[in-house]
């Protein structure tokens, strides 16, 4: 495709969205062709809508063109969910990002795809308002792209995730039509389809609008950092926390590996020498606080010292640490594998220690800093991309490690999603009678399979079999990804 | 009934279950309607063949476990067997540390709590008309209570689940651990779909320590315009509440206290919590004008009893944005029927004495305030009147029936476009 002669798909998507909103040189393309994973791939066209019309429209062209539709926030996802891997149409929703609405009395928020998730806490702030889904990404991850993760957090915790906070979603589907899918309040009657529309990754169709409930900031918050020999002795303390009726906002836990890394680089406080150390959050009225810092301070008697952030220079610091160790084990290293898996959080210490293992037997280093209280884990593995065969043996641990989450009776992902990189382990999880039923999901609401092709499902269960009768024309015949 | 007439489908549904899963048929009957069949099968597997056996001869079957939620829905078009979930009344798997429990769904939410109260934990949910319902009734029919809002309900709860098709599959989504992103939540799919996509047979849940401490205040208002404001400070108070509720007169009456326009908050948590929420309250009262009261016995449980279908009573619940829910309930008073709502949910229950034109205007004035209004529970003839849902995807709902459901063999007319007056 050369630019003096954009493709009839280019010419009617011009022509519905103007020319500016549409790139298609492939010098354009480029920045849209990965996502945080290993996957890559070129769409034909991008599209930046402004308007709900402007995505359906764009739907309805794909639909006519018969080439897939991929949407896309801001490309923060790690499983491949927004790369165009069949190529066709990738509708960028980062220019629809207004907040509509903020509705300070009811706690609703009517927010565009597009915001981004902290511009969302900001804009809440001053009301002392709180949408509690805070992905670690969220200075740069969007809501549309949160919607189609069910993203978590550290507060998922206490909160629950994505989904528990989404009221009601305006969704474009594929072939173009417009829907509402649940309410401006909770518990719409009908089929809940805004619980299975959220996180179905771009899947079943495209959010143009979210409606999210609020909740009010709590009057008092106490952050603690207990600083443990080992990692057996702070999964003990988080087990503890629980045993005794407490369920903080949040419990993370960094290893040895990250807090090595990050220490020097971010200075949150973290001992060089320490084994594990737990970030632990309180929230609630102070009285709530004295009493659940009070139980947590018990549950960590084994640990060597607690910290009490005792001003919020110092909270921030000690999350700081947190929040930037991925980019911070990017910096030590040419490339990070960040896992995605989910355990009951009684197995962590054996599971972590099977991880360690296991990473050194494929001879890479591993970090881990992870959701502790949900038994949600992050191992990232480093590696040099460069080195022969290395992204191979890489990919190999990263199944290696999934299987070891779902032989603990856990899953292959807690927030990040199935994308392109976990379809294949699908099949550990759920059986052939399960992935059907999925499919049949799938099919109700994209016959065609024409929206984010090759996500979620292994090969079979709506991805190139059967339901992909135009796509196959488009790539031509037995071309799949 | 007499005229039930058996086909050799049924007969052959009929010789192929085993004597002692059928029950008497009398002992199960829907709007009126006595089934040919009534099975209680013991295990899963027992279920699924029977659901399978009924859809390959082309009977309609109804799953029901409690029997608590029977007209809620559009009414049946066809009605032959009925499926009695409650033999499935077992504990799978529960892991304390873990705050997760997976059950058949059979169970009653009262031997769950049972159970988990044990360990000093408790699925956080209160639907009506209280916790005789089943575990797999709690998910059909996705209620909740004056809780709702406060902690989360049982749709945000679910972990995973196990459903049973027409098809013969029992089918499994999510999982047993309290965060999971993996293939589609098709357990957020059946809850709430009334057993018209599957027949749910087991489910996980993530779970909550019980509180230390409660306590119950009502706050006697004098007026639905008083209560709707004192209920809205209550809540902006950001207290450890579990409850705020705004009572009518006949509500307030209805559950055996004073017959005046009343909100009642329930606080719950360590007892320092509960004492200075409990103080707050106080002074919100005051405040307010409004005479608070400490509550000893358990009003909670008769106004969970009070949304109760189960006699010929209509009950409606409608969403609402918060400040619009006084409102809503002094609507719905003046129709001759106790109401109350729950502010933080937004939501308003009411049982109206109403004929169809009455509740159509209720439902435009939920509609015009942004929400919506579902019949929870109402005689026949009035589902045939009134569409017990309103606006709902139609093409959405359909697409998934024909998908998870194509012989139309659980719960024909429920959801159907064409039961839609």
């Amino acid at each position: 495709m050369s630019s003096d002669s954009p493709s009839p798909l280019v010419r009617d998507l011009q022509a519905a969205l103007g020319a500016s909103a549409v790139l298609f040189e492939p010098e354009d393309l480029l920045p849209y062709e990965y996502d945080a994973s290993t996957e890559r791939a070129s769409p034909d066209a991008v599209v930046i809508p402004r308007t709900t019309e402007e995505v359906a429209a764009a739907a309805r062209i794909a639909s006519g063109h018969g080439v897939p539709v991929v949407p896309r926030g801001s490309g923060t996802g790690f499983a491949g969910g927004s790369v165009p891997v069949l190529g066709g149409v990738l509708v960028v929703l980062a220019g629809m990002n207004a907040i509509r609405e903020i509705d300070v009395a009811n706690r609703v928020a009517v927010v565009e795809p597009g915001v981004i998730n902290l511009d969302l806490q900001n804009a809440l702030a001053p009301h002392g308002l709180v949408y509690a889904p805070d992905p670690s990404s969220q200075r740069i991850c969007t809501i549309g792209g949160n919607v189609g993760t069910n993203a978590g957090g550290p507060h998922t915790l206490a909160h629950g995730s994505t989904v528990n906070h989404i009221l009601g979603l305006e969704v474009v589907l594929p072939g173009g039509r417009v829907t509402n899918l649940g309410a401006r309040q909770l518990d719409a009657p009908g089929i809940d389809f805004r619980g299975l529309f959220v996180g179905s990754e771009g899947t079943l169709g495209i959010v143009t609008a979210v409606t999210v409930r609020l909740i009010r900031e709590n009057e008092s918050v106490r952050t603690m950092l207990a600083i443990f020999d080992t990692v057996d002795q702070a999964s003990e303390a988080v087990s503890a926390v629980i045993r005794n009726r407490v369920v903080p906002m949040a419990m993370e836990m960094l290893d040895q590996e990250t807090i090595r890394v990050v220490e020097p680089r971010v200075h949150a406080g973290y001992p060089l020498d320490a084994g594990a150390v737990l970030l632990i959050e309180v929230e609630g009225l102070v009285e709530a606080v004295e009493h659940d810092a009070q139980v947590v301070i018990d549950a960590c008697a084994g640990a060597r010292e607690v910290r009490t952030a005792e001003s919020e220079a110092e909270r921030e610091a000690l999350w700081e640490g947190r929040k930037s160790a991925i980019g911070a084990l990017g910096v030590t290293a040419p490339a990070l594998y960040l896992l995605d898996g989910v355990i009951p959080r009684t197995r962590l210490p054996e599971v972590l220690n099977k991880v360690l293992a296991l990473s050194a037997d494929y001879g890479f280093k591993c970090a881990n800093m992870f959701h502790a209280g949900d038994g949600n884990l992050h191992p990232t593995v480093l590696f040099d991309p460069e080195e022969e065969g290395a992204t191979e043996r890489v990919l190999e641990l990263g199944g290696a490690i999934m299987r070891l989450c779902v032989d603990a009776g856990g899953s292959i992902t807690g927030e990040h999603g199935i994308g392109t990189e976990k379809r294949d382990y699908m099949s550990w999880v759920f059986s052939e009678d399960d992935l059907e039923a999925m499919g049949r999901v799938r099919f109700a609401f994209d016959p065609t399979g024409q929206f984010n092709p090759c996500k979620i499902l292994p090969t079979g269960h709506g991805c190139a079999q059967g339901h992909f009768a135009p796509i196959k024309q488009h790539l031509g015949a037995g071309s799949y990804v | 009934m007499t005229n039930v007439t058996a086909s050799p489908d049924l007969e052959g549904l009929r010789t192929a279950l085993p004597p002692d899963v059928q029950r008497a048929p009398e002992a199960y009957v829907l709007d009126g309607v006595t089934p040919a069949l009534a099975v209680r099968p013991r295990s899963m597997s027992e279920l699924a063949a029977t659901l399978l056996a009924a859809d390959q001869g082309g009977l309609a079957v109804a799953p029901q476990g409690g029997r608590t939620a029977l007209t809620l829905g559009r009414p049946l078009a066809r009605y032959d067997v009925a499926l009695d979930t409650t033999a499935l009344d077992q504990v799978i798997e529960y892991a304390p540390a873990d705050l997760t429990i997976t059950v058949e769904a059979g169970m009653t939410l009262a031997a769950l709590q049972a159970t988990l109260g044990a360990e000093g934990q408790y699925l956080p949910v209160d639907p009506a008309p209280g916790d005789q319902v089943t575990i797999g009734g709690l998910l059909a029919t996705a209620r909740s209570g004056a809780w709702r809002g406060h902690l989360p309900a049982a749709r945000d709860l679910v972990l995973g689940a196990t459903v049973a098709m027409p098809d013969g599959a029992t089918v499994t989504s999510g999982g047993r651990v309290v965060k999971n992103v993996s293939g589609y939540d098709m357990h957020r799919m059946h809850t709430g779909a009334l057993g018209g996509l599957g027949v749910i047979v087991a489910a996980s849940f993530k779970l909550a320590p019980v509180p230390a401490e409660r306590a119950t205040l009502i706050l006697d208002c004098g007026s639905l315009a008083s209560a709707g404001a004192t209920a809205q400070a209550l809540w902006d108070r950001n207290l450890a509440a579990r409850a705020i509720t705004i009572l009518d007169p006949e509500a307030a009456a209805a559950i055996g206290l004073r017959p005046s326009s009343s909100v009642l908050a329930e606080f719950a948590g360590d007892d320092v919590v509960v004492a200075r929420s409990l103080s707050e309250a106080g002074a919100v009262a005051r405040d307010h004008g409004s005479l608070a009261e400490l509550i000893d016995d358990d009003p909670w449980t008769r106004l969970r009893r009070l949304a109760s279908g189960e006699t010929e009573a209509t009950v409606v619940r409608a969403g609402v944005p918060a400040s619009e829910v006084a409102a809503l309930v002094g609507r719905a008073s003046a129709m001759m029927g106790p109401a109350w709502g729950h502010i933080a949910a937004g939501a308003v229950w009411a049982r109206p004495a109403a004929d169809a034109t009455a509740l159509a205007a209720l439902r435009a004035a939920a509609t015009e305030a942004g929400g919506y209004l579902q019949l929870e529970s109402a005689p026949r003839s009035l589902r045939e009147g009134v569409d017990s849902f309103g606006e709902i995807d139609g093409q959405l709902m359909n697409a998934l029936k024909t998908q998870f459901d194509p012989n139309n063999t659980l719960n024909p007319g429920k959801w159907a476009a064409e039961a839609t007056s």
